[in-house]
This record gives structure tokens, sequence and C-alpha cells, in this order.
């Protein structure tokens, strides 16, 4: 193998390999075929062809996993465009492992190109552009140095660093070419789908269940995966929101676990009312991403109205509607792998609900406590309550008092057979489950009526929108107090709130998160509303820059447009000088071309490299009779063309006329010669 | 009238000749289809992402167009030509090419408008720098070939299409017979050796002289360089180079034409080099034509340009030959 050879079928399996990865960030191929690929590209980058010398037979194990994802279509547990990608990575590995020629060459990077558009099916992730930038960086060179050693005689090594040059440029100006496709070609298409779903690499990580557990580690805590991105409005303007996001709550526990008392309320929604609002309800635009797995929505605490939902799924986006189940949970009927819809909550500070209207089974759950509660429990709350029966400053006091004496950890081996009395009187330490489960107890236990609930704390702010993390799930204390109903009151320690993960893991994710969410907004949401908004944007200032003191001068970007405008008409206008200004032909040389035409009409031509002056001199010798109107053309010429004396403006016409008079009366005497013999 | 129409038609189908040409390759094909087809999907779904990768194909497409033509730009081709070219087998030809400025990449030459096969291939030509291209050329037929121009190819950069720039350059090619095996005999020699041809071992031919030695007894007196001798003192005999030359007069007889013509070209030529290499004189008569006879390697070429002239008297002189 020459020179260079073996660099171009690295980026030729590397490219493959991005082509791949475009697909299989979007978490939906089949963790076989993922396999099977990654052992292809190794074996292919360590330069073991292993198929080399079997290429028809081994195309036949083709055949055996075409049947194999036909069966899982066929039996729908694999959709079609999955499928199809799937097969086209595992065509690619077949070409990686087969001998390196020309047509295998091509047939890799074409199967890259298919797996890239199919990746763009499966994935809207940020990732995703980053792979098909770096299968276009690749691919591009690894074809441009196929292509120049297909020239390169045998034996002479490939001029790898000369090739690298031009083709960068090159590749840039593809890339900002795509860019400017993307942002100036009109959609024709009216019917966005939206953003596509895809559940990513890694499971989904927050699943809301029917019941809470008490005891386990707390893994949930450290994962910075992101599960819920909203946008609020009025926004709040800070960076970290510091907000409860409640998904459900919990009123019956026995001891181990937290379990609500009823079912569905409302079965099929499109829009729910949980409670009535007033003019000051915050407006959320939620995105459930896939990572987040559950069914069940989340809002501000506390949610007054949710609607309009969609769920996106791998085959597109449609509206579901919703189920309201008692605890104030709501649920979207149709499964999906991210769902996005609006809510409005009410501001913090109470829910509005009275004690009366509650359901008569949500009243007596509210003081249930699990028949074989540690008496130590009732005790230690009525020694720190002290007497004191306000249900707000009750748990106030008993959450003060959890916070102060109780230490939070994450780490707790092992099942207890009492995890509540083994939290507040062994280990002395426990996560937000614990310390939302003894602070409710202990209210029961002196006849606050209080109930578990769950969700997220936190809000970290990116770009315009908030995002959450897995870790920042959390569990806290409603206190239902009168007039107010009921009230959020958080045992766990401020600082454990919030998501527990490594901090340069976090920032990492945000930075990523930040580039996701450019991503979505200028490149995955693009539509044809944006595109008129670019054009507005070059003419008008944008939205919210209005003075109250309006200019009677143009906006900026006016004049940037102006002058982007008046160096494009500049550029144009130095082009058509330079060609008009391009250097022309002699007068002179087209003058001896016109001469050149008369005497053809003649039958008397110049001969291979015989000048002008030439020909004047051997039609002299043999007498011919036009010798006397074509000397005075030829020393003319000769004058103009060297001598200094450039024609004068109509003097060519006049030579050329004499010329030509004479070449006719030479053709009508040789005519009438003729004639006469 | 005749030749003004001749000479327009000429000038209009060199105004109607594109500059370049474009041909898709086989690669290149199927990205295109690619390419319609994530257009489709891109206009049939609003997925803004096959959108992006649309627009990434397409303008792969441009600057491949871009690139390739700037390959082509400012090119300089010289036809150095080759040494002696048979009819059906391949052999070196040259071309010395270069560009003031820029480079070049994955340039194929070959001949433009000739029945010619073959292309020789330069990788990367840097500017100011002439390469010799080397190719190996196969004519499939004896005789003149007129050489309109060069034919420069390139890939370049991503082997989709191949873009083709022609550079006039006239020449002519001449191609000999092909080299074949000849079954039929000479025939007769027009002379048979000259000198004592039954003792080969002795010098005594009527060559070239070789030396002078003194006269032994019984000696031909002929021999006897009585100048020599004269100033000597003594008889001195001349010792001349054996001379076994014979002379062929080989013959293409009148009025074969086609293949016959093609078949006796080749006997003709595959004798005379069998001749000639034996170190006889050979010469030539072609009916239109008449070599005198002569031995050696020129000889040979003589005759071989001879041959491949013969019916193509009408095609132009041989006096531009020398361009190829």
């Amino acid at each position: 193998m020459r020179q260079g050879a073996r660099l171009r079928l690295v980026l030729r399996d590397l490219a493959s390999g991005c082509a791949f990865a475009s697909m299989a960030v979007s978490g939906q191929l089949p963790l076989w075929t993922l396999g099977l690929y990654i052992v292809g590209l190794v074996a292919a980058l360590a330069g073991k062809r292993l198929f080399a010398r079997r290429a028809k037979l081994t195309a036949l194990l083709l055949l055996g996993v075409a049947a194999v994802l036909v069966v899982n279509v066929t039996a729908g547990t694999l959709n079609l465009v999955v499928a199809a990608c799937a097969f086209a990575g595992l065509i690619s590995a077949h070409r990686l492992l087969s001998a390196p020629d020309p047509a295998t060459d091509g047939q890799v990077h074409l199967s890259g190109l298919l797996m890239v558009a199919g990746g763009a099916a499966l994935s809207g992730d940020l990732i995703y552009g980053v792979f098909l930038i770096a299968f276009g960086v690749l691919a591009s060179v690894s074809l441009a140095l196929g292509v120049v050693e297909a020239a390169v005689p045998e034996g002479e090594p490939l001029p790898v660093r000369a090739v690298l040059r031009p083709l960068s440029t090159g590749v840039s100006f593809a890339v900002a070419g795509a860019i400017a496709f993307f942002i100036l070609f009109p959609r024709l298409n009216w019917n966005m789908t939206g953003p596509r779903a895809a559940p990513g690499l890694g499971p989904a990580s927050t699943g809301f269940s029917n019941t809470v557990r008490l005891g386990g580690t707390g893994t949930i805590k450290g994962n910075p995966r992101v599960v819920l991105r909203a946008t609020l409005n009025p926004d709040p303007g800070v960076e970290a929101l510091g907000a409860y996001w409640v998904g459900r709550t919990y009123d019956i526990f026995d001891g181990l676990e937290w379990t609500s008392a009823g079912g569905v309320k409302h079965l099929r929604e499109p829009l729910l009312t949980l409670r009535p609002g007033g003019d000051n309800l915050v407006h959320q635009r939620v995105e459930l991403l896939p990572a987040y797995g559950g069914q069940t929505l989340i809002a501000l605490e506390t949610p007054s109205r949710l609607g309009n939902a969609v769920a996106n799924s791998t085959t597109g986006s449609r509206r579901t509607h919703l189920q309201e189940m008692y605890g104030g949970e709501a649920r979207f009927v149709e499964s999906g792998l991210s769902y996005s819809y609006e809510a409005y909550s009410l501001p913090p500070g109470g829910s509005g609900d009275s004690f009366r209207r509650l359901p008569s089974v949500e009243q007596d759950a509210l003081l249930a406590l699990p028949e074989a509660l540690d008496p130590r429990v009732a005790q230690t709350a009525a020694r720190i309550l002290n007497g004191e029966r306000e249900p707000l400053a009750a748990a106030q006091k008993l959450a003060t008092w959890l916070q102060r004496e109780f230490s939070y950890t994450l780490e707790l081996s092992g099942d207890r057979e009492d995890p509540l009395a083994d939290f507040l009187f062994e280990r002395k330490a426990g996560h937000c489950e614990h310390f939302a489960t003894a602070l409710t107890v202990m209210l029961r236990t002196q006849g606050i009526r209080a109930r578990l609930a769950t969700g997220f704390f936190g809000g970290e702010r990116v770009n315009d929108a908030y995002i959450i993390r897995a870790g920042d799930a959390h569990a806290w204390t409603h206190v239902l107090v009168p007039e107010r109903g009921f009230v959020t009151v958080d045992a766990t320690p401020p600082a454990h709130r919030p998501s527990q993960g490594s901090k340069w893991v976090q920032q990492l994710l945000a930075l990523y998160e930040a580039l996701e969410s450019r991503w979505r907004n200028s490149v995955v949401d693009y539509s044809f509303r944006d595109q008129v908004d670019v054009a507005r944007a070059l003419v008008r200032p944008p939205k919210g820059s209005e003075n109250p003191e309006r200019s009677s001068l143009p906006p900026p970007r006016a004049w940037g447009a102006a002058l982007v405008a008046g160096l494009m008409a500049y550029a144009a206008w130095r082009m058509v000088v330079r060609w008009t200004g391009r250097p022309r032909p002699l007068d002179a040389t087209r003058f001896v071309d016109a001469v050149d035409a008369v005497l053809a009409s003649a039958h008397v031509s110049r001969g291979a490299e015989e000048t002008l002056e030439e020909l004047d001199a051997r039609l002299a010798r043999e007498h011919h009779p036009i010798t006397r109107a074509l000397t005075p053309v030829t020393r003319r010429y000769l004058e103009a063309r060297f001598g200094g004396r450039p024609l004068r403006q109509g003097e060519a016409r006049q030579l050329l006329s004499t010329l030509r008079n004479a070449v006719s009366q030479h053709t009508r005497s040789m005519d009438r010669a003729s004639r006469a013999s | 009238m005749r030749r003004t129409l001749k000479q327009r038609w000429a000038r209009l189908r060199a105004w109607l000749t594109p500059p370049r040409t474009l041909k898709v390759t086989r690669i290149g094909r199927t990205y295109l289809v690619v390419t319609f087809g994530v257009g489709l999907g891109a206009l049939n779904t609003g997925n803004n992402l096959l959108y992006l990768l649309l627009g990434l194909l397409l303008s792969m497409v441009v600057v491949s167009g871009v690139l390739s033509e700037r390959c082509l730009r400012d090119l300089s081709v010289r036809r150095v030509g080759t040494d002696e070219a048979f009819a059906g087998e391949p052999f070196a030809f040259r071309w010395s090419i270069s560009r003031k400025q820029g480079h070049a990449f994955a340039l194929t030459l070959s001949e433009e408008g000739s029945p010619l096969s073959g292309a020789g291939g330069v990788g990367y030509l840097p500017a100011g720098v002439e390469h010799v291209v080397r190719a190996n050329l196969t004519a499939p037929r004896r005789g003149p070939m007129r050489l309109r121009g060069v034919r420069v190819t390139t890939t370049w950069p991503l082997g989709l299409f191949a873009k083709t720039r022609v550079l006039p350059l006239e020449g002519l090619l001449l191609v000999y017979p092909r080299r074949g095996y000849a079954c039929q005999d000479p025939g007769d020699a027009e002379r048979g050796p000259v000198g004592d041809a039954g003792n080969p071992r002795r010098n005594d031919g009527s060559g070239d002289v070789t030396g002078l030695r003194e006269l032994a007894e019984g000696e031909d007196a002929r021999r006897i360089h009585w100048l020599k001798s004269a100033s000597v003192g003594k008889l001195l005999r001349v010792e001349r180079e054996r001379e076994e030359r014979r002379t062929w007069m080989l013959a293409v007889e009148p009025g074969l034409a086609d293949a016959a013509l093609e078949r006796r070209c080749e006997e003709v030529a595959a004798l005379a080099h069998r001749l000639l290499g034996e170190g006889h004189e050979v010469g030539l008569d072609t009916g239109v034509r008449r070599l005198r006879a002569g031995a050696g390697t020129a000889q040979e070429r003589r005759i071989l340009r001879a041959l491949a002239w013969l019916g193509f008297e009408g095609d132009g002189g041989e006096k531009d030959e020398e361009a190829a």
C-alpha cells in the first residue's frame, strides 16, 4: 500500500463511523446492530479486512440480518425507518471489512450518506449536527485523496498536504453554502412536523411511579441528564429559579411506601382545569425530554390548568389528551418519547383548595398513619411542637428541627423494616424522601393534615428557558392550611435540594444544553416564519427595541442591509469594469484578420507561419494583380502593429474597401478569362 | 463559396462547442440520486435537518464545480510525443504540462479526436513546474494520425464529475505497421555477396579497409596496395572487411487495399526488420515510392515510415510528422 493510501482508508472508515454515530445518537437502533457495526469499524480501523476474500459469501450474512430486521418490523417491534437505517449501517460495516478498491470506497461513502440522511430522520440533537459536519469533512478528504491517488502513477507518493489546503477551503465554502441554503431556501412544506423525539443514548432516568418507597440509595440525585425544558411568562429573569415543579402527590403511607387513594378522575380531556385560577397565573411552555421517561405532567407549583399537549414519537408528533388522576396528577393518554404542553400555575403561597371541597376519601387519607408506626414519632413531634397547633407554623417548626438535627446523605445501603424510625432515631441521615416523609407523618401524628409531593426542585437558566435535570428530582410536604389550602413546606436542608451531580459534569452539560437549545431554536425549529423574520430583520429593528422617542432615521439594521447591498453592487460594478477593461486583441491584429478574410475570397491564403509581409513579397514576385492594393495595406498594417502609428478611425474600413475592390476586379477578370478559354 | 460555407460551419461548430464538458461519474450518479431523494424527503416532511443535509450536498456539488474549474485553468500543454508507435501495441507517449499559477490535481491527459486509446495522469501539478506526463497509448491502425488537441480531464475534488477541457494542439503521429511475423520468404536477393564468400574466415572481402600486411607467397596480386608498397619498398596487400551483405528490394504490390494492404505492410515491415537485423541491405518499392536499398536502423525507420504513409498519401505531407 502506497504512502497516503492508509490515511485515506482510515479517514474513510472514520467518516463511516461518524455517519453511523449520527444515527446511533438517536438511541433507536437495536443494540445488536450497534455492536456488530462497532466490531466491524474497529477491525477496519485496525486494518483487518476480514471479508476481503469472501465478499460474496459474507454478503449472505447481510441477507440473514435483513431477514431478522424484516421479522422485527413485521412483528411491530421495530420501526421501518429504524430498520432501514440499521441495515444501511450493517451494509457499511460489511463494505468496511471488504477489500479496499475504488468500488468499495464508493459504496462505503454512499452508505455513509444514506446513514446521515437516516440520522436526520431519527434524531434532531445537536450532536447529530456535529457528526454531520465530521462526516462531511472526513468523507471529502478521503474522496479527494482517492481521486488524486487514482491519477498518481504507481510508486509515487500521495501529495497529502497539498491536497488538504484547497480542500479545506472548499469544504469551508460548502458548509457556508449549506448554511446559506438552509437559511434562504423557502420552506415549501407547511405541515411542519416539529422537533423529532429521540430517546438518546441511555435509558430514561426519571419515571414517576405509583408508589414512593423509602430506602435504597439516591442515585438519581447525581444524574445530570436534562429532563425538562420550560419557558415562563412572566419571565423571572433569574439564573437559578429555585422553584418547586410538582408531578404528583401521595397521601397514604403504610410505613414503607407512599401511595395515592384514588384512580382516574377524568378520562380524556384536551384541557384540564385542576383548580380555579386568577389574573396572575404563571404561563409555562413545557417540553418533557426523552430522558424524562414518564407520562406525568410536570408544572410549577401550584398548577391550575394544563393542556395543548403534543406527544412526539419516532413516527412524528400528534396531539394527545390528558387524564386527571386523584391526587392532583395529570397524565398523557398516549405514550411518546417526549412531550410538549402548556401549563398555568398559581403564584407560590398556597393551592387555594379548601378543606371542604376535598372528597371525604382524601380528607381521611390526609390524617392516615401506618398501623405499626413507632410511638416515638408522635412523642418526638409533640415534644418539638410544644403545643403549637397552627398547621403552617407547626410544619415550619418541625422542618427547622429536621434540617438542624439530621444530615443529608444518599448512601443508604440495605433495606430497613421501619425506614422512618431508622431515619429518625438510628441513622439520623437520609435523603429528601426521608425528610419529607418524616415531616408529613409527624404532622399527621399531631392532627395536622399533610401529604407527600414529588416532582423537581430548581431551574437552571439556559438562554431564554429553564432546564431541570434528573438529579433535581425531589420530594417535599404539602400542609393543609385553612383559607390557603395546601402550602409547601420542605424539610430537606436547602443545600441538598437541587441536583447533587458532579459540578464540572453539570457545567459541561450546561454548555451542551446551551448549544443544544440554540441548535433547536435556530436549526431544528427553523421555519418559514423565521425566514420571513430574517428578511424583515434586515430592514426593521428587532422586537422590543422600539424607543418611546421615535427617530426619523432608519434603524441600524437597515443601514447594515444598505451597506451590504452597496458592497455587493460595488463588487458587481468592479467585475463589469474588469470585464470590459480586459485586454483585447490589438486593432491591427483584428485588421489583419479582416485582410485574410478578403484575400481568402480571392483564393489567396497565407501559408503556415507566413507573415503578411512575406505574402505580399511572394505575390509581388508572382506579379499578382492584387499586389498593387495589398502593398499599401501591408505597409499600413506594419506601421500600426509595430511602428507606433495606430489605425485612425475609419482607416481600416477604407483600406479594406480598396483591397476588396481589387479582389473583386481580379475575380471578375479571372472569370472572364476562364469563360473565354 | 463552398470554402466560405465550410469555414462558417467550422466557426459555428467551434462557437457551439462548450469550453468544458462535464460527465457524471458512476459514484456521482448515485450521489445525485441520493441528493434528489434527500430533497424530496426534505420537501415532503419539512425536516429541517434534511434541508441542512440537502444544502450541504448541493454546496458540495457547487464547490466541486468551482475547484475542478480552477484545476483546468491556466494550463499549458506541449506534446513531447513518442519515439516510435506501432499499431496494436502500447507505446510510450508523453506530454509536458504546466501552469503559471495555482495548483491542479488529478489531471488525466489524452488525445482528443483520435483513435488512440489510453491516458496519462498527474496527481499534483504545482505552479511553475513543467511536469512530463507519460501514457501508454495504443493505436488501432497504421498510418498518419492527425492530432487536434489534448484532452485534460479531472475528477477533482470528489470524483463525482469528470470535467474536461480540450487544449487545441495540432500535430501528427505516424503509426508504423503492426509488428508481426512474416510468413513469406523474401525471395531471392537482387545481388549476391560481393567478394570471396567461399572463405568467410579471411579478411579478403570488398568492404572497408581493415589493415595492410606484407604479401604472402601465392596470394592474389590484385590485392597489392601499390602506393603504400612503393613508399615502404616491399609488397603490401590490403586487407578489406569481407562483405557478406545481400540486397533485397521488397515490394508492396499496387492495387492492394484495406485488410490485404495492411497485411502486406505488416509482412514487409517484418521482413525488412529481419533482413536488416541480419545486416543485409533492403529497399522498398511501393509503386508510388521507391526507396533505395540500404542497411541499418535508419533504413528500417525509412521503410517503416514509407509503409505507414502507404495509402494515406492524400492526408498531407510527411514534413510535419515530426510534430508528434
